[in-house]
C-alpha cells in the first residue's frame, strides 16, 4: 500500500495492511505537525509534492524496506494544508519479529526525509510562513 | 524551443508561480537547462534539480520530453 493524499491519514488502514498471521510484529510511525518550533508558535504546515514521483518514490522505498529485511511495508504521505496534531505521515512495518519491524520502520521514514519530493511551509500565529530548509536531492542507482 | 519548468517548495515564492517557460535547444542537457535558469532565478537555484516523473535527473542527461520540474532540497515527513 502507498498512498500520497490530500485526505486525512488512517494509520490503522496501514496496520491492518501489513497484518498477517505470519507476522508477530506489526510497527508503526506517524509523523504529525507540531508546534511550537524554533521558539515559534505553529498555526499549520502547507505540504507541496511533485506527486508522479513521490508516488514512484514511495515504491522504491518501500520496495528497498523489503529486499533488506523479511518485513511488508505499507506507507501514506499527507499534502495540502494540515493543522497542528495531524498526521503528515504514517508508516506501517509488519514482520515475524518486532526487531526487522523497528528497523523497516526507521528506514523508511529516514529515506522520505532525504529523498521524497515533498515541501513544507509553516505558517505561524505571528509573521510571514516559511519554507522550511531540507536536503538536495541526488540522483540513486 | 520553449519548455515549461514546473517550480515546487520555495520555488512558488520566486515570483513566478507555480511554473516558468525558457528557450532551451531541444539536445539541451539538464546541465545546460540549469544555466539557462541561473540568470533568473539566482541563487534560489542553488541545492536544485531537475526531475521527470519518473526520476531526479543528472547534469548529462539530455532533457526528457514529458513533465519537467525544477526540486529544490527536500523535507517531507
Amino acid at each position: 500500500m502507498i498512498i500520497v493524499t490530500k485526505s486525512r491519514l488512517d494509520p490503522a488502514a496501514l496496520d491492518r495492511a501489513v497484518t498477517s498471521r505470519k507476522h508477530g510484529a506489526v510497527a508503526s510511525f506517524v509523523g504529525t505537525v507540531r508546534s511550537p518550533h524554533a521558539g515559534r508558535v505553529v498555526t499549520a504546515v502547507s505540504y507541496d509534492c511533485f506527486a508522479p514521483l513521490a508516488e514512484k518514490e514511495l515504491a522504491r522505498i518501500k520496495s528497498a524496506a523489503e529486499r533488506r529485511w523479511p518485513v511488508t511495508v505499507a506507507v501514506a504521505h499527507r499534502t495540502g494544508r494540515l493543522k497542528v496534531g495531524e498526521a503528515s505521515v504514517a508508516i506501517a512495518a509488519g514482520s515475524g519479529h518486532r526487531a526487522e519491524a523497528f528497523e523497516a520502520c526507521r528506514f523508511v521514514i529516514e529515506e522520505i526525509k532525504h529523498r521524497l519530493p515533498v515541501w513544507k511551509k509553516e505558517h505561524y500565529a505571528k509573521g510571514e510562513g516559511r519554507w522550511l530548509p531540507g536536503c538536495a536531492l541526488r540522483r540513486r542507482k | 524551443m520553449t519548455r515549461k519548468i514546473e517550480l515546487y517548495g520555495r520555488l512558488r515564492d520566486a515570483g513566478f508561480g507555480a511554473s516558468l517557460t525558457v528557450d532551451i535547444p531541444p539536445s539541451a542537457t539538464c546541465r545546460e537547462a540549469l544555466a539557462s535558469l541561473k540568470p533568473v532565478l539566482r541563487q534560489q537555484l542553488h541545492g536544485c534539480v531537475l526531475a521527470s516523473n519518473d526520476e531526479i535527473l543528472s547534469p548529462g542527461d539530455k532533457l526528457p520530453s514529458g513533465r519537467l520540474a525544477l526540486l529544490p532540497p527536500v523535507c517531507g515527513g
